[in-house]
């Protein structure tokens, strides 16, 4: 198989006495969704956090294309391919399409101008390219949708240079129709076969959709993994549920 | 394709409405409204030669300190010290003129007298700025602070020295210094030659009447100018949008949220020393007072201009527009000599308000999609 681009291995982020994340492991190739399930409070922003360089882990690697590296801040992580897309999407809704696509890394001409005509046509052709035909990147971004939203900050990760693409539960605050809207973009990314996604969900649909392998958390902890295969429904809603932490609490009631 | 009839929603816009959703529109109407009245009501006093200079003097004083307050609040600030800033401005140049440059360096050339001011004041705006970011204190309240403490500083600084808090009958600097003239001099002189040569610009005794706009007219199309050059067309046009909207937005891009917000605040230190170069250099006098209330009047015609209190958008043509509709209304009890000149602060308050709720819809508009 593969390299994977991005590989964990036991990583550990105490806040102060409280253990968030106790030894997770996870690998994701370029070319597939990787999801990452798990009740409330399981770790999984914590874990995602660590690997856009916002935590620093307390113990354990990171490795980058088999190499280990460390990140001091969110640029770091960014300069080495990880794009995250969080929920609240660090978008403008006053500013254009376009102006919010290249907010911080505008194309410039000489005297600091913007070349605004070839910036409005790379926001409109890499929004096309995994799926909004958007015609018109002058418009403001609060007359879209919150689908075409997610779909504005993710073509925006991958134009930046995003090999790994985080997406932290993009689909949780949308409707029906648009859900299905931001797995459709998931896919296209998908296809493009370059690019590793890790998508965080709530939904056993979703990720059943379009997930190649998954991974699944509780209490900070890896509690289960496999490819969408390995996994059956049975396994998945034992799992989902925080499998692992339900059998602890057997035991503990049994000893009673 | 995903989510295509939204995309399609929005093509069936019209250039119409376009229009109508620039933030410029209502405060256009206004102003053109104004015009109107205005020279009816005057029988045509307020633009005849004289009337006219006088009015655009006035227009480009408010226009000069609006540009600074609007740009600034795009950036999601305010700035509450511009018009005690003036006083500070005006002060320190007369000051440096009638008494010399300070530490016995000798006398101060209208020229020195400028620079020196400026570096006072933009070093004012960086702390001001560095105070508002560094604390995450509201900007209200810091520069309202600064606003007493300035003005304090202002008329303490002139009994110390002048013994008075006025100075008057400083040299006409405007006929020695082309520095000084081309703050306080006359500017666009041919714009009155061709109107005199066409046969208007005729004084009682048929001479030509007027010679020229005051120079703050250039230095408010210069600011202006500027502005609008850098918010629409640079990268730093799209921080300042970018910070106003959403800061944490910017910031998580790569924005420098911070130094974009610091930079403004030297900006509208920088706009209310221009404020106060022009009045000094024209009138060749300077007065504890001056600038009192301007702070209000700036930020009030940002938001007729179409600037929204909340930050991220407006834009300066609006504010344009803003300036020459409160500047012709400031100035209409002198066209008009039967109105009570109270009015206008009636007139102020009624458009502000209707502005800020004109505001309040273009942006509900624009962020309609949600
Ligand atoms: N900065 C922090 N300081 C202290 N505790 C934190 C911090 N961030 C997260 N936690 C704790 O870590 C646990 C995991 O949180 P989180 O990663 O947000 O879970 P999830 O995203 O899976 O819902 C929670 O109990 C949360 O309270
Ligand atoms: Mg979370």
């Amino acid at each position: 198989m593969a390299e994977p681009y991005l590989r964990v291995e036991g990583l550990v982020k105490r806040f102060g006495p409280f253990t968030a994340l106790g030894g997770v492991d996870l690998e994701v190739y370029p070319g597939e969704v990787h999801c990452l399930l798990g009740d409330n409070g399981a770790g999984k922003s914590t874990l995602i956090k660590t690997l856009a360089g916002v935590h620093e882990p307390t113990e354990g690697t990171i490795y980058i294309e088999g190499k280990p590296v460390s990140f001091r801040s969110p640029r770091d992580a960014s300069d080495a391919g990880i794009g995250t897309v969080y929920q609240d999407l660090a978008i403008n809704q006053l500013l254009s399409v376009t102006r919010n696509f290249f907010m911080g890394r505008e194309l410039k001409g000489p005297l600091g101008t913007l070349r605004m005509d070839e910036m409005n046509k790379i926001a409109h052709d890499e929004m096309l390219k995994i799926g909004i035909d958007f015609s018109d990147p002058t418009q403001a971004v609060g007359t879209m949708s919150g689908g075409q939203r997610q779909t504005l900050a993710i073509a925006r990760a991958i134009y930046f240079g995003a090999k790994v693409l985080i997406l932290d539960e993009p689909t949780s605050a949308l409707g029906q129709k648009q859900q299905m809207g931001v797995l459709k973009t998931i896919k296209k990314v998908r296809a493009r076969g370059d690019i590793a996604i890790i998508f965080i969900t709530h939904n056993e649909i979703h990720s059943r959709l379009v997930g190649d392998r998954f991974t699944f958390l509780a209490l900070g902890q890896t509690i289960g993994a496999g490819t969408n295969a390995e996994i059956g429904d049975e396994e998945m809603r034992r799992l989902m549920s925080g499998g692992a932490e339900m059998g602890d609490l057997k035991e503990e009631l049994a000893a009673i | 394709m995903a989510d295509g009839n939204e995309s399609d929603r929005l093509q069936e816009e019209t250039t119409f409405q376009r229009l109508l959703r620039r933030p410029e529109i209502g405060s256009f109407t206004v102003m053109v409204v104004i015009i109107i009245a205005l020279a009816i009501a005057s029988e045509g006093k307020s633009f005849n030669a004289l009337g006219l200079k006088n009015n655009v003097a006035i227009i480009a004083q408010y226009g000069i300190i609006a540009t600074g307050a609007a740009v600034l609040m795009i950036s999601g600030e305010f700035d509450l010290s511009i018009g005690s800033m003036i006083g500070f401005a005006g002060m320190s140049m007369a000051m440096m003129l009638k008494w010399g440059l300070p530490f016995g360096m000798g006398e101060a050339s209208p020229f020195a007298a400028f620079i020196i001011t400026l570096a006072m004041t933009l070093a004012l705006g960086w702390l001001i700025g560095t105070v508002v970011v560094r604390s995450g204190l509201s900007s209200f309240i810091v520069t309202l602070a600064f606003l007493f403490f300035l003005r304090g500083v202002t008329e303490v600084s002139f009994r110390l020295i002048n013994k008075s808090t006025q100075i008057s009958g400083l040299p006409d600097y405007k006929e020695t210094s082309w520095f000084a003239n081309i703050l306080g001099g006359d500017v666009f002189g041919w714009f009155y030659d061709i109107w005199f040569m066409l046969g208007g610009n005729l004084n009682r005794r048929g001479e030509q009447w007027v010679e020229g706009f005051d120079a703050r007219f250039l230095w408010w199309i210069v600011i202006a100018g500027v502005a609008y050059f850098i918010l629409s067309r640079t990268q730093i046009g799209n921080w300042i949008y970018a910070t106003g909207d959403n800061k944490e937005a910017a910031r998580a891009n790569g924005v420098p949220v911070n130094r974009v917000k610091i930079g403004l605040f030297m900006f509208t230190a920088f706009c209310a020393t221009m404020f106060a170069a022009c009045q000094v250099f024209d009138t060749n006098t300077s007065d504890a007072a001056k600038g009192n209330l301007m702070e209000l009047f700036a930020i009030a015609i940002a938001v007729v201009g179409g600037t929204l209190m909340t930050g991220g958008f407006g834009s300066v043509i609006g504010v344009v527009f803003g300036a020459i509709t409160v500047g012709l209304v400031a100035n209409a009890v002198f066209f008009i000599p039967a109105i009570d000149g109270a009015w206008f602060r009636v007139f102020l308050g009624a458009i502000l308000l209707a502005a800020v709720f004109a505001n309040e819809r273009i942006r509900k508009r624009i962020t309609g999609g949600i």
